[in-house]
C-alpha cells in the first residue's frame, strides 16, 4: 500500500471530521487535491476511499449538501460519533484487559483493536501462563452486541419464522452463544440458540425500545427449564459418585438433602420433561427421580419399554 | 454459521494501518513526548514502520496545507511529539465487534479463578460498559465451564511450573472414580468445559480430563519436562482398536452426528427418513447413556464387538432394578 492511499485516508477523514456542513464529492476532490482529475478514476478510487472508512467504523454520513439544486449528495463524519468518549483507565485497568484479552479470544474478531483505541497493549500478556485459551464461535454476536448496546431491533430466521425481535442479552453456556430478548413476532420474550439462526442478522436501526425491568435473566436456563409445560419441582436422588458435580452443576440452592453414603438428593425445576428425562438418565443408574411419582412414572414408562 | 448478514466492507490493508494511526495519534498527542520504544510496544509497530507512520503524518492537515494547518511531528533524541492534531483529539470509537471482544474476553476472565472481585478488571469493564452504553452485567454473560474451587487454577500453575498433579477424577465414559498422575501439558476451554491433556502414568499415554469431573487436586513435587511439540489433537480421538456401533436415527436423534465423532454416515434403507451412522464407542457406559436418552429414537443395528447391541436395554433393566426396589416398599417420593 502506497504512503499517497495512507496519506490521503487520512486527510479525508481530517476534512470530513473538521467541515462544517456536508461536502460533496466534487468539493472534496478539490480541497483534498489528492485524486486524479479524470472523473471516472477519480470516482473510482473514491468508492474505495468510502469503503475503507466505513470497514473501520468511521461513521460516515450522507447528507444534502445545503443550498444546492439539484440535490447533491455531501459527506461528513460528525464528532460526537466518531470520538470515543475516554473512559479514563488507569495503567493497571488497561494491563487488566490486555490479559483477559489474551486469555479469551472469540473467532476472528480481535480485541487488539478495541485496546489500541484505549491506550495500547501495557502489561504482560498470558505468556507466562500461556495455557489457559478459550476460543469462542464468533457467528452472529457481533451485530447482535451492536443492536443490544444501541437498543434498536434485529431481524433473523429462526425455525422457519423471520423474525422481529429487541435484542436484550448474549449469554455464552455450555458452548454455545444465546440471545435473549423481545420477539415482536411470537409477542412474547424467547431465547434463541445462535447456532440454529437461519439467517443472518439485519439490523434495523429503529426504533430505540426500552428494555423491561422485569425482563427474564437470559440465557442462563438449563434444557428441562426451556420448555412451556407447567413448571414441577422435581427430587433427584444422586449417588455419592456423581455427587459433587450435579452440585456444582446446579448450585448449591439445589441440595435439599445429603445422606450419610454420600448421595444427595437435588431439586430441579422442570418445564420440559423429556430434556430433564434425558438429563437424569445420563446418570444411569447413578441417579434415581424420587417425585413427584408422575415423572418417576414417566422414568419407567420410558425404561420399560426400553428393556422389553 | 452466519449468512448472509449484511456486512460492513472488508478490511484492506491500507485501512488497518490507518485505523492503528488513528488509535495512536491522539495518545501520543496527550502525552509530553513518549519515547519511541514506548509507542512501538503499546501500538504493536516496528520501529521502521512507526518512523514512516510520522513522517506520513507530517503531510496531514486540513485545507488549505499550508505547513500551519498540518499536523506538526518533532522527533528529538528518542522521543516524540504531536501538535495540532485537534481534529484527531480521540480515537475512533469502538465498533461493535471491538467493544464484545473486549467485553467478552473481560467477563469470561472474571470468573478464572484468582481474579479480583474489586480489582483492576473489574473497574475496567464497568467503565469500557459505560462508553458502550451497555450494563456488563446485563448484556453478556460468559460461562467458559465449570470448576471446583481452586482446581483450575492448581492446573494452571502445575502445566506452567512443569509439575506433576495427582488427580481425584470421576471418569465419565467408564463411570468410575479414579487416581491419576498426570504430567499436565495444556490447559483449555473448549464447547463450555475445560480441559486438561496431560499424560496419565496409569494409562501410560496421553489423556484428556475434563476439568469439571476433577474433585481434587494435589500438586506433587515430581518436576517433568513438558513435550517440545504438546499434542493439539481433538478432544476424541479413536485408535484402531475402538469398537464401532451402528445406528439408525430418527430425525430427532439427528443431533447425534453433530455432536460426536462418526466414522461413517448415510440414509438408512427403506423410506424411514432415518439417518445410518457409524459411531466409534469410546466406552460401554457411553454407549448406554446415549441409547437409553434416545430411546425409540435410535436402533442398533450391528456392533464390532458382542455385548454393545444390548447395551441399552441391559442399561434400562439396570437402572429399572433401582426403581423397582423402591416401588416395592412403596416410599416413592424420597423417604426413606
Amino acid at each position: 500500500m502506497s504512503a499517497a492511499k495512507l496519506e490521503r485516508l487520512l486527510n479525508l477523514t481530517a476534512l470530513l471530521l473538521e467541515t462544517p456542513r456536508p461536502l460533496s464529492a466534487v468539493e472534496i476532490r478539490d480541497r483534498l487535491g489528492m485524486y486524479a482529475d479524470e472523473t471516472d478514476a477519480f470516482r473510482r478510487a473514491f468508492e474505495r476511499d468510502k469503503d475503507d472508512l466505513r470497514g473501520m467504523g468511521v461513521p460516515l454520513e450522507v447528507q444534502a449538501v445545503p443550498g444546492v439544486l439539484p440535490a447533491v449528495e455531501g459527506y461528513r463524519i460528525p464528532k460526537d460519533r466518531y470520538y470515543l468518549r475516554d473512559p479514563g483507565l488507569s495503567a493497571d485497568e488497561l494491563a487488566a484487559l490486555h490479559l483477559a484479552a489474551s486469555v479469551v479470544q472469540i473467532d476472528g474478531l480481535s480485541a487488539r483493536e478495541g485496546l489500541l483505541k484505549l491506550g495500547g497493549m501495557v502489561g504482560e500478556s498470558d505468556g507466562a501462563m500461556g495455557l489457559a485459551v478459550a476460543a469462542l464461535p464468533a457467528g452472529n454476536v457481533g451485530p447482535l452486541f451492536g443492536a443490544i448496546a444501541a437498543q434498536t431491533p434485529v431481524r433473523f430466521t429462526y425455525r422457519g419464522t423471520e423474525r422481529t425481535v429487541d435484542p436484550y442479552r448474549l449469554d455464552f453456556l455450555r458452548g454455545r452463544w444465546y440471545l435473549s430478548g423481545f420477539d415482536h413476532t411470537r409477542d412474547d420474550e424467547r431465547v434463541y440458540r445462535l447456532d440454529r439462526f437461519e439467517s443472518g442478522v439485519e439490523r434495523l436501526g429503529r426504533p430505540r425500545f426500552e428494555r423491561p425491568a422485569t425482563a427474564m435473566p437470559g440465557g442462563a436456563l438449563e434444557p428441562w427449564q426451556i420448555g412451556e409445560e407447567e413448571a414441577v419441582d422435581a427430587q433427584v436422588l444422586v449417588d455419592a459418585a456423581q455427587a459433587p458435580w450435579i452440585v456444582q452443576h446446579l448450585g448449591p440452592g439445589s441440595l435439599a438433602e445429603e445422606r450419610a453414603d454420600g448421595s444427595v438428593v437435588v431439586t430441579m425445576t422442570v418445564t420440559n420433561r423429556d430434556s430433564f428425562r434425558s438429563f437424569v438418565l445420563t446418570f444411569l443408574d447413578h441417579a434415581e427421580v424420587l417425585g413427584p411419582p408422575e415423572l418417576r412414572a414417566d422414568v419407567v414408562e420410558w425404561l420399560e419399554a426400553l428393556a422389553a | 454459521m452466519s449468512t448472509g448478514a449484511p456486512q460492513a466492507p472488508a478490511r484492506t490493508k491500507a485501512s488497518d494501518r490507518v485505523a492503528r494511526m488513528l488509535a495512536m495519534v491522539p495518545w501520543i498527542a496527550s502525552h509530553d513526548g513518549p519515547t519511541v520504544d514506548e509507542i512501538c510496544e503499546r501500538f504493536q509497530v516496528s520501529r521502521r514502520k512507526l518512523l514512516e507512520d510520522l513522517e506520513v503524518l507530517s503531510l496531514v492537515g486540513v485545507p488549505p496545507y499550508t505547513p500551519d494547518t498540518l499536523i506538526e511531528v518533532t522527533i528529538e533524541g528518542d522521543r516524540v511529539w504531536l501538535r495540532f492534531a485537534e481534529m484527531f483529539a480521540r480515537p475512533l470509537h469502538l465498533t461493535p465487534e471491538q467493544g464484545l471482544a473486549l467485553v467478552v474476553a473481560g467477563r469470561a476472565s472474571q470468573a478464572l479463578p484468582g481474579t479480583d472481585a474489586g480489582g483492576p478488571l473489574a473497574t475496567a469493564l464497568v467503565k469500557v460498559a459505560a462508553v458502550l452504553g451497555i450494563d456488563p452485567d446485563d448484556a453478556v454473560s460468559v460461562a467458559l465451564g465449570e470448576t471446583r474451587p481452586g482446581v483450575l487454577d492448581r492446573l494452571r500453575r502445575a502445566t506452567a511450573a512443569g509439575r506433576r498433579v495427582r488427580l481425584d477424577y470421576y471418569a465419565y465414559s467408564r463411570d468410575q472414580r479414579t487416581t491419576r498422575d498426570v504430567d499436565p501439558h495444556a490447559v483449555f476451554a473448549h464447547e463450555g468445559a475445560w480441559y486438561v491433556r496431560g499424560y496419565c502414568h496409569q494409562a501410560e499415554d496421553q489423556r484428556l480430563f475434563r476439568v469439571d469431573r476433577i474433585y481434587g487436586v494435589e500438586v506433587l513435587d515430581e518436576a517433568f519436562t513438558p513435550p517440545d511439540d504438546p499434542d493439539t489433537g481433538g478432544v476424541f480421538e479413536p485408535g484402531p482398536d475402538t469398537p464401532r456401533v451402528t445406528l439408525d436415527l430418527a430425525p430427532a436423534a439427528r443431533w447425534v452426528v453433530e455432536t460426536y465423532p462418526v466414522d461413517d454416515v448415510g440414509p438408512a434403507p427403506g423410506r424411514s427418513g432415518r439417518l445410518r451412522v457409524r459411531l466409534w464407542v469410546s466406552a460401554t457406559p457411553w454407549l448406554e447413556r446415549l441409547l437409553v436418552r434416545l430411546g425409540p429414537d435410535v436402533r442398533v443395528v450391528d456392533a464390532d464387538v458382542p455385548g454393545l447391541a444390548d447395551a441399552g436395554r441391559n442399561a434400562a433393566r439396570r437402572i429399572l432394578g433401582r426403581y423397582g426396589e423402591q416401588a416395592a416398599d412403596g416410599s416413592v417420593t424420597g423417604a426413606r
